[in-house]
C-alpha cells in the first residue's frame, strides 16, 4: 500500500493496484462519521462504438445502455439490492456521465457489509430479457420527466449544435425509440467490455482505518475470478473544429427565453497535468471575463440581460470539450450580442494582468478548499481527475504556478467566431405570435 | 454539540468548536412571523443587503472583496419554517490555518458587520435604483416557479389543500406584494429586523469559543427584545379542501401526479418520531412500498416517493407517470396506505427504515450547515438533543404504532398536472 501525504492540505491519501487491475483509493477524514465510497468503470454514455473482447470487429450498441445498464445492475436473482444497502442503513446510488459510470454508497454504520455489497453487485451482472423489458417503462418516464425540464433540454440542445458527429450530442438516456432497441445480450457485451477491474477505480473516503480496508478489499477481490486484462479499443468519429449549427431554438411552456452560448474547444487531446492546467486556466479565464466581479456582468446585470440563473461553466474530457454562458433573459437578442461582443474584446486585446489572475486564482483557491469538506466532491472528482491521469490533490500547486500568459494561450482553444452557437428555449406563447 | 451563550433577551449565540473541517461557517438566523407581505419585504431586502454596502458601495467591488479573501462565501438566504420567515446571513470562509496569510476570519466578521449594520444608504434610505433592480430579480424569481413542473405542482397542490395559509405562503411572497415595496417600507422592514426579530447566531470551526464570544459580542451590539413564547410550530386552523380531484394542464410530455393527505402529527406531537418511520415505510426511501410496487413491480414511474411536512403536518405522494394511466397509479398507491393501515408491516421493513434514519441523520451532522439546521430545528423541543436519544425513540416504535400513524393519514386531494392533448 502506497502513502501520499498532502502536507499542505493536512490529507493523507493510500493507494493500492490490486492483482486483477482495480486501482484503490482511500482517504481517512477525521471528525466524520460517513464514509462514502464510490465504485466507477471508465465507461460513459459516449462509449458507443467499441470492439467487445475476443472478437475484432467493431460494434455500435444503441444510444443510453451505458445508462440502462446502470440501472440494471440493481436487480438480482433473489431481489432489488437497494434493499441489502438498507437493511444496513445505508443511502446507494449511481450515475452515468459522458465518460463514467458510477455506483456509490454513504453509511455511518456497517462499512465492511456495505463495501461487500457494493463490490459484489457490480461484479456480478445478472439480466434477462424480461427485466430489460420491463426496465423500459421506468427509463421511458425518466427520460419523459428530462423532456418536460427546460433548463436540461437547454443544455443538450446546445451541444447538440456544438457537435456534428461526436456521441457527446446524444442524451445519456438515449431516446424513447433507442432504449426499445436494447436486449439483456446486448448489456452483457457492454458489461463485459467495460467492467473488467482494470478499468475500474474504488474510492473510500470518510470514517474509514486504510490497513483495514484495504485488507478487506483485498480479500474480496482474490476470490474471484476475471478474464485477463485486454486493452478496450473504443472509437470515435472526427469531429471538426468548427460546430454542426450555428444557431436553433426550441419552444416550451415556459415564463421566460432561456439561452446558451456555447463555445466548443479546439485543444481536446489532453492528458494529465498538462490537462489540468489547460483546463483550470481556462476556468479563470471565463472567471475574469464572465464572473461577477467582471465589467460584462455589471452591464448585464444593470440591462437586465440576466437573472439570479445566470451561469457559466468549461466542461473538458479527451475528445471533447465545451463552454456555455447564459441565463433566463427577457432580453435574449441583447444578451448574445452582449456575449459575443465581449468574447471578441478578450480576442482583440487580453485585457488582464497579475493583478486580475492573483485575485481568482484565491477565489479559486478558497473554492477548492471548501470542497474539501464534501466527501461526495472529493470521491466523483478524484475519479475523474485520475481516469485522465491527473491527481485532484495537484490543484493547488498548479493553481499556484499559473501566469497570465497560461490564461491568455489557454483561452485560444474556444476563442475562434466558427466555434461559437446560440441555442435558445422560447416561450410557446412568442410561438403562436409569431 | 453547540455551546450555547444568552448575549441578550432574544439574542443567541450558538458555538460549535470542530477540527473536522477546513472552513469555519457563521450563520444568523433572524426569525418572524410569516406573511405574504413579510416574505416578499424580507426576500428582496435580503437581495439589497447583499447587493453592495457603506464600504463596498458597487457590487463588483463587494464580490471583488470576497474573492481577496480567499473566495469566502457570503449570502442572504430567505427561508420559512412553519409559520416563521427567516432571513440566514450565511459565511463560509476557509480557516487561516491553511493560507500563507493570516486575519481572513477577522476581516470576514468585519464584513458581516458591515452587511448588517452599513449598508448601501443614501441620505439614510436604501438606494431607489438597487431596490428597484431586487424587486426585479425576487420577481423573476417568484416566476421562475412556473417553468419548473414538480415544484409548481406541489405549489398548486399545497394552494388547493391550504389556501391563505402558512404552509401556501411562498417564501418570497407575492408579485403584487413585492411591487408595493418602496425604499421607505423597506427601510421599515430592516430596522424592525435588527431591533425584533428573535435572533440565532452560529459559529462552527476551529475557533476559541471565549475568543469567539467576545469577538461577537464586541462586532454585533444587538439590543434586546421581547419575544413572545409560542408552542413550536403550532398547527392553524384552515377551511376544508372542497375538491377531492383536480388537473390542470401546461404544455408538457410528463404527468406531475401529486396527492395531499393531513394527519394531526406534527413536528411538536409526541408521536412525531413514529409519524417519521411510518412515512419511511409508505414511501420515503428505495425499500418503501411506493418504491417497490409502482416503480419496480408495475414499471409506472421513475420516481414515486412520499414526504412528510411535519410543520403543518401534511403527507405528500409525488409521482411522475403517463398520465393516461392516472387511476391505475392512484389505486396502487391508495392500496400501498391501505396495507400499512390493515397492519401489513414486516418487522424487516421497520428495521430498515430505522437504519435509514439514523444513518441519513448521522450523515448531515457531516457538515457545517447541517450541524446548524439540525440543531436549530431542535434545540427548543428538546433542549438535551442527541442523536442517541432520536435513535431509542425510533427503535423503540412497534408495528402497532405504525398502524395507527397510517390510520391517522387522510387522503384529502389528487392533483394531476399534464399535457394538453389530455384535454
Amino acid at each position: 500500500m502506497n502513502e501520499l501525504h498532502f502536507k499542505q492540505l493536512d490529507e493523507k491519501l493510500f493507494h493500492e493496484k490490486m492483482n486483477n487491475g482495480l486501482e484503490v483509493y482511500i482517504l481517512p477524514k477525521k471528525g466524520f462519521s460517513k464514509t462514502f465510497v464510490t465504485f466507477t468503470t471508465k465507461y460513459g454514455a459516449i462509449d458507443s462504438t467499441f470492439v467487445p473482447p475476443g472478437e475484432s470487429e467493431e460494434v455500435t450498441v444503441p444510444d443510453g445502455i451505458a445508462h440502462f445498464l446502470e440501472h440494471k445492475m440493481f436487480e438480482k436473482k433473489d431481489g432489488d439490492v437497494f434493499q441489502t444497502f438498507s437493511g444496513f442503513g445505508a443511502s446507494s446510488n449511481a450515475f452515468t456521465s459522458f465518460t463514467r459510470t458510477a455506483y456509490l454508497f454513504s453509511a455511518t454504520d456497517h462499512l465492511y457489509e456495505n463495501t461487500e455489497t457494493l463490490l459484489n453487485f457490480v461484479q456480478e451482472p445478472y439480466f434477462t430479457q424480461a427485466t430489460v423489458e420491463k426496465e423500459k417503462g421506468i427509463i421511458g418516464q425518466e427520460i419523459t420527466m428530462y423532456d418536460d425540464q427546460p433548463d436540461w433540454r437547454l443544455y443538450f440542445g446546445t451541444i447538440e449544435n456544438l457537435y456534428k458527429d461526436h456521441p457527446v450530442k446524444i442524451d445519456i438516456a438515449g431516446t424513447i425509440e433507442s432504449i426499445d432497441e436494447i436486449t439483456a445480450e446486448h448489456l452483457y457485451t457492454c458489461y463485459e467490455t467495460f467492467y473488467h477491474p482494470s478499468n475500474m477505480l474504488l474510492f473510500v473516503v470518510g470514517a474509514v482505518n486504510p490497513d483495514e480496508m484495504m485488507t478487506y478489499i483485498r480479500e474480496n477481490q482474490n476470490k474471484k475470478e476475471f478474464a485477463e486484462p485486454q486493452p478496450i479499443k473504443r472509437s470515435f468519429p472526427h469531429e471538426p473544429i468548427e460546430v454542426a449549427i450555428k444557431e436553433n431554438k426550441l419552444y416550451m411552456d415556459v415564463q421566460k427565453p432561456k439561452v446558451y452560448v456555447g463555445l466548443k474547444a479546439k485543444e481536446t487531446s489532453l492528458q494529465g497535468e498538462t490537462m489540468m492546467k489547460q483546463e483550470m486556466a481556462i476556468q479563470l479565464a471565463l472567471e475574469l471575463i464572465f464572473g461577477r466581479s467582471s465589467d460584462f456582468y455589471v452591464e448585464a446585470y444593470e440591462q437586465g440581460w440576466i437573472d439570479e440563473s445566470y451561469a457559466f461553466d468549461f466542461t473538458l474530457e479527451k475528445g471533447f470539450g465545451f463552454a456555455i454562458i447564459g441565463s433566463d433573459t427577457s432580453k435574449p437578442k441583447e444578451l448574445i450580442e452582449g456575449v459575443k461582443k465581449e468574447l471578441k474584446k478578450v480576442e482583440e486585446k487580453w485585457p488582464f494582468g497579475q493583478v486580475d489572475l492573483d485575485r481568482v486564482r484565491k477565489k479559486k483557491i478558497g473554492y477548492f478548499l471548501r470542497a474539501l469538506n464534501s466527501v461526495e466532491f472529493i470521491a466523483n472528482q478524484f475519479t475523474r481527475y485520475t481516469f485522465n491521469e491527473m491527481n485532484l490533490f495537484d490543484a493547488v500547486p498548479v493553481l499556484e504556478q499559473m501566469t497570465v500568459a497560461d490564461l491568455q494561450q489557454a483561452f485560444t482553444s474556444i476563442q475562434g467566431e466558427e466555434q461559437q452557437t446560440v441555442f435558445s428555449v422560447l416561450p410557446k406563447k412568442d410561438q403562436e405570435i409569431s | 454539540m453547540f455551546q450555547s451563550i444568552k448575549l441578550q433577551q432574544g439574542i443567541h449565540l450558538h458555538i460549535r468548536p470542530t477540527d473536522q473541517f477546513k472552513t469555519v461557517n457563521f450563520a444568523f438566523k433572524f426569525k418572524q412571523a410569516l406573511t405574504n407581505r413579510s416574505a416578499s419585504e424580507r426576500s428582496v431586502l435580503a437581495n439589497v443587503l447583499l447587493h453592495s454596502n457603506e464600504l463596498y458601495p458597487s457590487n463588483p467591488a463587494f464580490r471583488s472583496h470576497l474573492d481577496e479573501l480567499y473566495g469566502t462565501i457570503m449570502y442572504l438566504d430567505s427561508s420559512k419554517k412553519g409559520s416563521d420567515h427567516y432571513i440566514t446571513l450565511l459565511a463560509e470562509s476557509v480557516n487561516d490555518h491553511y493560507l500563507s496569510t493570516d486575519g481572513v476570519l477577522d476581516q470576514v466578521l468585519n464584513l458581516l458587520q458591515t452587511v448588517l449594520f452599513q449598508p448601501n444608504f443614501e441620505q439614510g434610505k436604501f438606494k431607489e435604483s438597487i431596490v428597484k433592480r431586487e424587486k426585479d430579480s425576487v420577481t423573476q424569481r417568484i416566476e421562475s416557479l412556473y417553468d419548473d413542473k414538480t415544484r409548481y405542482a406541489q405549489h398548486r397542490l399545497i394552494e388547493l389543500m391550504r389556501p391563505n395559509h402558512p404552509a401556501s405562503i411562498g417564501v418570497n411572497g407575492t408579485i403584487s406584494d413585492v411591487s408595493a415595496i418602496t425604499k421607505e417600507s423597506l427601510f421599515e422592514a430592516y430596522d424592525k429586523m435588527l431591533k425584533e426579530d428573535d435572533l440565532n447566531i452560529y459559529v462552527v470551526g476551529d475557533v476559541d469559543v471565549k475568543e469567539m464570544t467576545s469577538k461577537i459580542k464586541q462586532a454585533f451590539p444587538f439590543i434586546s427584545r421581547d419575544i413572545k413564547q409560542k408552542v413550536p410550530h403550532q398547527n392553524i386552523q384552515h377551511p376544508t379542501v372542497e375538491e377531492n380531484y383536480v388537473n390542470e394542464f401546461q404544455d408538457m410530455k410528463q404527468g406531475k401526479l401529486h396527492i395531499g393527505y393531513e394527519t394531526p402529527v406534527t413536528f411538536s406531537h409526541p408521536d412525531f418520531p413514529k409519524m417519521q418511520i411510518a412515512n419511511g415505510i409508505f414511501g420515503g426511501y428505495p425499500h418503501a412500498k411506493l418504491f417497490l410496487n409502482v416503480r419496480e413491480k408495475e414499471s409506472m414511474a421513475y420516481y414515486v416517493s412520499s414526504s412528510f411536512s411535519s410543520a403543518y403536518g401534511l403527507v405528500f405522494v409525488l409521482a411522475g407517470i403517463d398520465a393516461s394511466k392516472q387511476e391505475k397509479a392512484v389505486r396502487l398507491i391508495d392500496e400501498q396506505l391501505d396495507l400499512m393501515k390493515k397492519g401489513e408491516i414486516s418487522q424487516n421493513e421497520i428495521d430498515q427504515t430505522v437504519a435509514m434514519l439514523k444513518n441519513q441523520i448521522k450523515e448531515a451532522l457531516d457538515s457545517a450547515r447541517g450541524q446548524i439546521e439540525i440543531f436549530d430545528q431542535y434545540k427548543d423541543l428538546d433542549e438535551k438533543f442527541s442523536v442517541e436519544n432520536l435513535v431509542r425513540n425510533w427503535s423503540s416504535i412497534t408495528k402497532d404504532d405504525i398502524q395507527d400513524m397510517a390510520r391517522s393519514i387522510n387522503k384529502q386531494i389528487v392533483y394531476l398536472l399534464s399535457g394538453k392533448e389530455e384535454q
